[in-house]
């Protein structure tokens, strides 16, 4: 019986992302795949652009990882991972009955993957919540590196129109507080300037970011330290913040200036 | 020499009359009782028995200004005490031997001419000998000491050539890691299954990458020129996967080329700048190689406009034990003449530097 559906390939190698593709073609011709990327942010973002059924994600992959990618995606798409061979991260799955494939993709064994999915897809049973697998995954697959990543939010929601966008801590310039939501400006990694709204108002925004990297200077305004060119002091105990990568000057109020005392 | 203050009265006991010492005092004293013994008027035994009692004790005044006092002042050497003990205790003890000896008799032993030429003989032939006995003793620990710092240094050195060598084996498994083999022969057969041309460099590639990977035994040190061989086909095998996300230059002197240099130094670095520098980076980076002699010194520089040092804790762990690894074997090579320094790169990366002697031949 021929089973319909879309996938989202994602892999940082560009000759695996062909391979799967090709090899996905012969298992299951009628698998459309929507969407080829190379890192687990564009993952997520084609995810939410085209909402495909299933995702085949690489584990490792530079920024966001599969696994991570994984957690935004949550219940919303039967997730496949693949993972070059690696003992932990096999174990951890078969441990966690989480669907993976292991490089190089040999067709038995995608040909038993897509048996699977394609009985899930007909079924239609819930998707169960991966977080405690990925959690377990995470820590089985980092076990070696053992990484002591910065405190808060490394990933930011952000809509942009009808697109949303996963944007890094790292690259947001400052946060403005719009209402109930809260505008974020940040600059990609080629230096090209955007902004768009996440749907969490400030007060609560702040709380989720690393306090050590994220400042409040105003009631309604939140900046990136990382992106600051230097602070101007005026009269009247007043502050203007001018930021390495956009023109916009931020005002700092007088609650928050002693923040920038000079050391 | 240090003292410890908690030894007990039986280590002390078992130092000062160590059956070495114990022996070197009765030949000693044998040897000197003859002469003595050739005019001796009274009994042997009582011969005997005040040489010893004077053998015993220079003995003693040796162990004891061994350790006691603990502290001296700067102006007194512990030798100069000991060997200064030594000759004040023959005619100290030669006096006591025969006060000892002499109890009760009518007149004392030192007016008695004959006594008297005893306790004269006997204190100046143990003058002229035990100083000279307490000198050579000393110097007699002064070597063993020297012998036994010579062994350990020795055995420190066993433990950092097998160090090195396990760092050795360690980074052979890390080369030959199932995830890049895998990883990269998943490349290799889509480009074989697409009839692509590229299939048979990137397999060439490959090849001397592994072999070169699984360095002879026999032969602890490779020439700078092998090293930009083995970098240059990681380097190929790495971009070939991640053609968006890598470029690469690698160049050299031919002066350089022929130095020699411990096997797997460039790539150590060129692999951290992969895994640390570039990998994690969604837009990648480049990686550039160089290496060129000057004033008779190679310098080898691999700089990556990658992540950074500045980045998680988890490539600072990484980097850690690969350069800790690295730096003992340049040291162990160049016995300490070699330098590995690292530093950001501008706007971003790492700079990663070695400084070594050219070495041409054998290492």
């Amino acid at each position: 019986m021929a089973t319909r559906a879309t996938a989202l390939i994602a892999d940082d190698e560009p000759l695996l992302r062909e391979s799967l593709t090709r090899l996905l073609a012969q298992t299951w011709p009628e698998l459309e795949v929507v969407a080829q990327t190379r890192n687990g942010r564009a993952a997520v973002e084609s995810f939410e652009a085209l909402r495909p059924d299933i995702c085949f994600l690489d584990v490792h992959m530079p920024g966001l990882s599969g696994i991570e990618a994984a957690r935004f995606i949550g219940r919303r798409a039967h997730v496949v991972f693949v993972t070059a061979y690696d003992q932990y991260a096999v174990q951890a799955f078969d441990q966690g009955a989480l669907d993976y494939l292991v490089k190089p993709v040999e067709l038995a064994r995608l040909a038993d993957t897509v048996a699977r999915l394609k009985e899930r897809l007909r079924a239609k049973p819930e998707i169960p919540d991966r977080d405690a697998l990925l959690d377990q995954l995470a820590a089985r697959v980092y076990k070696n590196a053992a990484p002591a990543s910065p405190p808060g939010l490394r990933w930011l929601r952000v809509s942009v129109g009808q697109t949303l966008r996963l944007v890094s801590a790292d690259e947001v310039d400052f946060l403005r507080s719009e209402d109930k939501y809260t505008l974020v400006a940040w600059h990609d990694q080629a230096g090209q300037l955007a902004d768009g709204l996440v749907r969490t108002p400030l007060k609560e925004l702040i709380n989720q970011l690393d306090g050590e990297q994220f400042v409040q200077v105003h009631r309604s305004v939140v900046v990136n330290l990382r992106a600051i060119k230097l602070v101007l002091r005026g009269h009247n105990e007043t502050a203007n913040i001018h930021l390495k990568y956009r023109t916009d000057v931020l005002p700092v109020s007088r609650t928050f200036l002693h923040q920038f005392k000079m050391m | 020499m240090t003292s410890t203050n908690t030894s007990t009265l039986r280590e002390d006991l078992t130092r000062v009359f160590h059956w070495r010492r114990v022996k070197v005092m009765l030949v000693t004293c044998f040897i000197l009782h003859l002469p003595i013994f050739a005019t001796w008027l009274a009994s042997y035994p009582l011969l005997v028995g005040r040489v010893l009692f004077i053998g015993f004790a220079v003995l003693l005044a040796f162990g004891l200004f061994e350790r006691w006092p603990a502290r001296l002042p700067g102006w007194i050497s512990r030798w100069g005490l000991q060997v200064v003990a030594v000759a004040a205790a023959v005619p100290i003890s030669a006096a006591i031997a025969y006060t000892i000896t002499t109890i009760g008799e009518p007149q004392h032993w030192w007016q008695t001419p004959g006594r008297l030429s005893g306790f004269g003989s006997m204190t100046v032939l143990g003058l002229l000998v035990s100083p000279w006995i307490a000198v050579a003793s000393l110097l007699r620990q002064i070597k063993d000491e020297a012998h036994k710092q010579a062994l350990k240094f020795e055995l420190d050195r066993s433990h950092y050539e097998r160090n090195a060598l396990d760092a050795r084996f360690r980074l052979l498994q890390a080369q030959v890691a199932p995830h890049f083999l895998f990883n990269t022969l998943a490349n290799v057969r889509e480009l074989v299954s697409i009839g692509s041309p590229r299939a048979a460099p990137v397999l060439e590639s490959l090849i001397a990458y592994l072999r070169a990977s699984v360095p002879r035994l026999n032969e602890p040190s490779s020439t700078l020129g092998q090293e930009l061989e083995l970098v240059q086909a990681y380097l190929e095998v790495m971009q070939m996967r991640m053609p968006d996300r890598l470029k690469f230059n690698v160049e050299a002197d031919d002066a350089a080329r022929a130095a020699k240099c411990p096997p797997m130094t460039l790539l150590t670095l060129v692999e951290n700048s992969m895994r640390h520098g570039i990998d994690p980076a969604e837009e990648g980076g480049s990686i550039e190689v160089r290496a060129l002699v000057r004033d008779g010194r190679v310098r080898a520089v691999v700089t990556d406009t990658g992540m950074g040092l500045t980045r998680s804790n988890e490539a600072i762990a990484g980097l850690g034990t690969g350069l800790a690894n690295l730096r003992e074997r340049l040291q162990l090579a160049f016995g300490g003449d070699a330098t590995l320094t690292l530093s950001e790169n501008q706007p971003h990366g790492v700079l990663a530097e070695i400084d070594f002697p050219v070495r041409i031949g054998a290492v």
